[in-house]
């Protein structure tokens, strides 16, 4: 894959690969990323599944910005990760494995504000959460903890 | 032998050391119970400092569940990790600091917790944190996150 090896070839490359602490950073950076992310997550979805009933569930998806953010940091820090090893991780099918799962969590997301909005969301200032929204919030929890994994097991494949 | 060489060679140590899935799924598993531990002390923390103050102080407490859970996780899977290769981890200063820093957020998360609920329980549900203890709170922050970037950077900085 010319385009992989171009990549691995590139100027960015050259300086993950010539100065010493920037893929620690930008991995340490990654863990964060995924601290933020994938913690607001677990925060959100576990409400959802009836955890900390008295923490109102508007308040708690009000931290959705902490997804974004987390997101952010870790598209970023993955692209860096990700164009130093171009050639290995372009054909790692953990990596691939990774994307998928990323895909359909987004995929997940996307069902759950379109039927949310569809819905109504008397649910969110009290009441029963819905079966519907139930089985959204276990889907994304399984998909992120399928991302995390396979995201590891690149490392050794 | 020393006590971490034997812990080295234990059936543990080896299997973590030697097999193709032991050490990924003991870092998987690192990884999520930080990710856990993180966001819900995180949470109580930030909520201390009078981030999303809509929150029920009391309710917040409903998190230290997830928090132990975490914590659990994380002790299980950072023993195991460690037996991998206990003598190159107990040497590491990066390591050390990251468990100083792991047992001075427990410390802060045991004060807060005394002060902040107790008081919130007393009161009926109103809090309104001191100074004192919201430098506890924002130190905490400080020393988890710190926790992460000192564990990140055991592989790279002995």
């Amino acid at each position: 894959m010319e385009i992989l090896v171009w990549l691995e070839n590139s100027a960015l490359s050259d300086i993950v690969r010539t100065v010493a602490w920037v893929y620690p950073a930008v991995e340490t950076a990654h863990y964060i990323g995924l601290a933020f992310l994938v913690g607001a997550i677990m925060l959100i979805d576990l409400r959802l599944l009836g955890i900390a009933k008295t923490l109102p569930i508007g308040s708690m998806i009000g931290l959705l910005p902490w997804v974004w953010v987390g997101f952010i940091i870790n598209v970023a820090s993955g692209s860096v990760m990700f164009i130093y090893g171009a050639t290995g991780f372009g054909v790692n099918r953990a990596f691939w494995l990774k994307m998928i799962f990323l895909a359909l969590a987004g995929i997940n997301a996307l069902i759950f504000t379109l039927a949310a909005s569809r819905s109504g969301s008397a649910w969110v200032d009290g009441g029963q959460v819905p079966a519907f929204v139930r089985v959204v919030a276990t889907a994304s929890l399984v998909l992120w903890v399928c991302v995390v994994t396979t995201g590891r097991w690149m490392a050794y494949i | 032998m020393t006590f971490l060489e034997w812990l080295q060679a234990t059936a543990l140590g080896t299997m973590v050391a030697e097999s193709l899935w032991g050490y990924p799924l003991f870092e998987t598993l690192h990884t999520l119970g930080m990710a856990m531990l993180v966001a819900a002390l995180g949470l109580i923390n930030l909520r201390v400092l009078g981030y999303k103050a809509e929150l029920p102080i009391l309710g917040t407490r409903d998190l230290l569940p997830l928090a132990w859970l975490g914590f659990t996780i994380n002790l299980i899977s950072g023993v195991a990790l460690f037996t991998s290769d206990a003598v190159y981890f107990w040497n590491s200063y990066t390591f050390r600091i990251k468990l100083a820093l792991i047992l001075l957020g427990g410390i802060n998360a045991f004060l807060l917790g005394r002060s902040v609920f107790h008081e919130a329980q007393i009161s009926g549900g109103r809090y309104a944190a001191t100074t004192g203890v919201k430098w506890i709170a924002a130190s905490s922050l400080v020393f988890w996150l710190g926790a992460i970037i000192a564990g990140r950077l055991i592989a790279y900085a002995p």
